[in-house]
């Protein structure tokens, strides 16, 4: 049911002394937008609490770009923390968005963005919470149209029942189509369904409800997405794709938040995509091509962003921001104006390469605390697999230039569990540390206090790369690696730490089904589950026993793996990497043989650049 | 020709703290102040330490939930400024709730202000069943035992109500029981005048807002911060 707009704070004033961190729910932050004239209204959430889901720059770009149109206004909601929701449900509260504190459920549409698998339980609460209907097809006419965009997207049939739409890629421009579209469908008095399938021809716009899932003897046991008989929409939905990020507005976080949350600085978006290849990296699958900002645009967005927020640091923000090819010339400008000011210059992630610290050195200056790189892998032969194209010469260079450079801590993340691993690679990791904090004790001295910490992941594999049709580690042989790397490292200056593998495993799970997932998210949000992200919260055995209860078991599905041939849950959806060009890298992956980043080298035929009618857009040469 | 001293390079500011950010704790504060200045564009010093930071003091935390019209920063400056336009920098960059009020130019040189404003007046706001006598009989029976015994979070804690407790006026009013509280900090604590609703009257006070500081001197006279 539709609820009124009207401003509830009132409701939740008396709460706020009774709960942990009550700045979550102020609102009036400097530069969110308080008139929210409309008629049109629009509610973009973060599925977590507002310390994690304020920082998002999706979000922000969103938030940023509908309120610059007349008649729509965008507001802003996050999930409330535990201790606040349950005073909300006791005192029957609904979600409210923050500019107005009208009830979620009162909006045109609610955009929710899937940062990551680990949300899904969030999303239900979310829709719980708010009062909207759980499942899309059973919502009222007048219901909010519910939209789903972000990161994970591209394997989204798990909690597709719940959304009336999703966008696949980026969402400039696209969320204000959608929002044009139900705008006017409303004014016309169309039915919701057909709303619906004015949405579905929309660019990268997927509806789910307009499509059937059909299992057969082609496709994996959690089946394949067809149009439904009838519906004229595409067999495949590609995604939406901006062609230059110099189009779009540099400086679209403008919120500045009076609580200390996740990412407490300015971001600008220097470049998206990245074309290096990295096997088991969805991102670099889904968010190609490579579109750069040039050098002149960042150092005014940053300029600019940190004039009228009032920031003392600035992330260059990308998947991969050394690599753009103006890197250097922008980290050194920036530092010649702004070291004199406390402002401090952050980028990301480093290059594993004596380039990638000169950057991170031209960054930080002054702040020389640690350096972290990720070389993924412990052997040359398993980097080869995954195709993270670095040789052990490169970590050695990179560490002794790290420590010439004064930096006396090293982070170092690798990934267990990956496509034809062996007891041998994981000791790998352990000598690759040893090596790099020998390295320091020879540029710094035996007694420095050199230290190198390494985390190792639990590979998950994820759909729209190579590897997805790999299966994950069962738990025991991950617990049995995790022991086996252990007893490899021996060096006391090396510290290693693992992440947990009951939540990879969920992840994995989330990861791998189709539509029938959302059975047993929903099992796992009554059985209880929520906040999974949070290590304090994750319960693994409420998981379990929500499979159980449905009949499913957990490591069967994470640890299954797809025939090469098979119709995937994903494959109607498209970041426009075709499926031949993911099978050829997982061929070549098995032969150990690397593929080369288009953007430094020839074009590697992945399928974007003409599927999606764009190219490559830098600002200069890379080296 | 300037004719600024040159040696007043601590720009005092009076601000408020009102509405819904009265629920912001003291480091949210702090931050957003920090903020506010660097977006009013004013020149401030910078710390050489290993993390380069603004040169700014606060006073004593407000505590959160509680409301102010008398809360300070010094903000130290690399040259003086004129004060005025420096405060009307600072009201157009500042959240309305967080608005300053005052400014002045102040000399480099003093002690710090966290330290230096120890005395303090409260307006205490108890709705509804808390009868004036009975408030009054309870805080006398509190103060002939002379120390305040309450939990901060789970730890137990004491406090001297005889030398943090400087004055309590009671009056009856429409919304409930009205105290007007002046409160000494000392080396061993200060008192928050929710510790002295809650053990007194039992209950939590509805409104508490922060209405002056000041400085006791030896005397007992009080300087004013600006």
């Amino acid at each position: 049911m539709r609820l009124a707009r009207e401003d509830l704070f009132w409701r939740i004033e008396p709460l706020l002394s009774m709960v942990e961190r009550p700045s979550r729910y102020l609102n009036h932050e400097w530069g969110a937008v308080e008139e929210q004239p409309g008629p049109f209204h629009v509610c973009v959430m973060y599925p977590d609490v507002y310390d994690v889901g304020l920082p998002n720059l999706g979000l922000a770009i969103l938030y940023d770009e509908l309120n610059r149109l007349d008649g729509i206004s965008c507001e802003r909601a996050y999930l409330p923390w535990i201790d606040m929701s349950a005073l909300m449900r006791e005192r029957n509260i609904p979600l409210l968005s923050l500019e107005s504190s009208s009830p979620v459920a009162s909006f045109d549409i609610v955009g929710i963005t899937l940062a990551h698998e680990l949300v899904c339980t969030n999303i239900v609460e979310v829709l719980d919470l708010s009062g909207i209907t759980l499942r899309a097809d059973e919502r009222d006419e007048d219901e909010p149209f519910v939209v789903a965009g972000g990161p994970s997207v591209w394997n989204a049939e798990p909690v597709a029942p719940m959304f009336d739409a999703m966008l696949l890629g980026d969402g400039e421009h696209a969320l204000a189509l959608i929002s044009e579209c139900v705008r006017d469908g409303r004014a016309q008095g169309l039915a919701r369904v057909d709303i619906l399938r004015r949405l579905a021809k929309l660019p990268g716009v997927y509806v789910p409800s307009l499509y059937d899932v059909v299992v057969d003897q082609t496709s994996t046991r959690w089946g394949y997405a067809v149009p439904k008989e009838g519906e004229s929409v595409p067999e495949v939905v590609y995604k939406h794709c901006i062609e230059h990020l110099s189009d779009t507005e540099p400086v679209a976080q403008r919120i500045v938040p009076y609580l200390t949350v996740v990412q407490d600085r300015l971001t600008v978006e220097v470049l998206r995509g990245c074309a290096r290849g990295c096997r088991f990296c969805q991102a670099g699958m889904t968010y190609r091509p490579v579109r750069e900002r040039p050098k002149d645009q960042i150092i005014e967005a940053v300029n600019r962003g940190l004039q009228t927020s009032g920031y003392d640091e600035c992330c260059l923000s990308s998947l991969s921001t050394t690599d753009h090819s103006q890197c250097a010339d922008v980290l050194h400008e920036l530092y010649a104006e702004l070291g004199e000011k406390g402002v401090r210059v952050s980028i990301p992630s480093q290059r594993l390469d004596s380039f990638g610290v000169d950057m991170a050195s031209a960054a930080r200056s002054s702040r020389k605390t640690g350096l972290t790189f990720a070389p993924e892998a412990g052997s040359q032969r398993l980097r080869d697999v995954i195709n993270k194209n670095v040789t052990d010469q490169n970590m050695d260079e990179a560490a002794r230039n790290a420590f010439e450079n004064g930096y006396r801590r090293m982070k170092l993340y690798f990934m267990m569990g990956l496509p034809t691993e062996t007891d041998e690679d994981l000791r790998g990791i352990a000598r690759m540390a040893e090596r790099v904090a020998q390295i320091g004790r020879e540029v710094c001295g035996p007694r420095s206090r050199v230290t190198v910490s390494i985390s190792v992941a639990v590979f998950v594999p994820k759909c729209q790369t190579p590897f997805q049709w790999e299966g994950q580690l069962p738990l025991e042989e991950t617990h049995r690696r995790q022991h086996v790397m252990l007893e490899a490292a021996t060096d006391r200056a090396v510290r290693i730490s693992y992440h947990d593998a009951e939540t990879s495993l969920i992840e994995g799970v989330l990861s791998k089904m189709g539509r029938t997932g959302f059975d047993l998210v929903l099992a796992a949000w009554k059985n209880g589950c929520r906040f999974d992200a949070w290590t304090d919260q994750f319960d693994f055995d409420r998981w379990n026993d929500a499979a159980r209860g449905i009949g499913l078991d957990l490591e069967d599905i994470a640890c299954e793996r797809f025939d090469l041939d098979a119709r995937l849950p994903w494959d109607h959806v498209s970041p426009g990497v075709s499926k031949g060009f993911l099978q050829r890298e997982w061929r070549r992956a098995v032969d150990e043989q690397t593929t080369k980043d288009c953007t430094m080298n020839s074009c590697t035929g992945c399928g974007v650049c003409q599927t999606l009618r764009v190219s490559n857009d830098l600002a200069g040469e890379r080296q | 020709m300037s004719t600024l001293d040159p040696h007043a390079c601590r720009l005092r500011v009076r601000y408020k703290k009102d509405g819904r950010l009265a629920h912001l704790g003291h480091l949210e504060v702090m931050g957003t102040v920090m903020r506010s200045v660097r977006r009013a564009g004013l020149p401030f010093e910078v710390s050489n330490g290993f993390a380069r930071r603004m040169r700014i003091q606060f006073c004593q935390a407000l505590p959160v939930g509680a409301s102010s019209v008398a809360e300070y920063f010094d903000l130290l400056m690399p040259e003086p400024v004129n004060a005025d336009e420096a405060l009307d920098e600072l009201r157009r960059c500042t959240p309305p709730s967080l608005a300053p009020l005052e400014a002045a130019l102040l000399p480099r040189r003093l002690p710090a202000l966290e330290a230096w404003a120890d005395r303090t007046q409260w307006d205490v706001l108890l709705d509804g069943g808390v009868d004036k006598q009975q408030f009054i009989d309870g805080l006398e029976a509190a103060l002939a035992r002379g120390t305040l015994e309450f939990m901060r979070g789970d730890k137990p804690r004491k406090l001297d109500l005889v030398s943090t407790l400087v004055s309590c006026d009671a009056s009856a009013s429409e919304e409930g029981l009205r105290l007007v509280l002046q409160t000494r900090a000392t080396e061993r604590g200060s008192l928050r005048p929710a510790v002295l609703v809650r053990s007194v009257a039992g209950c939590e006070p509805s409104y508490v807002c922060r209405m002056g500081q000041w400085h006791e001197n030896p005397d007992g006279t009080l300087l004013s911060p600006l």
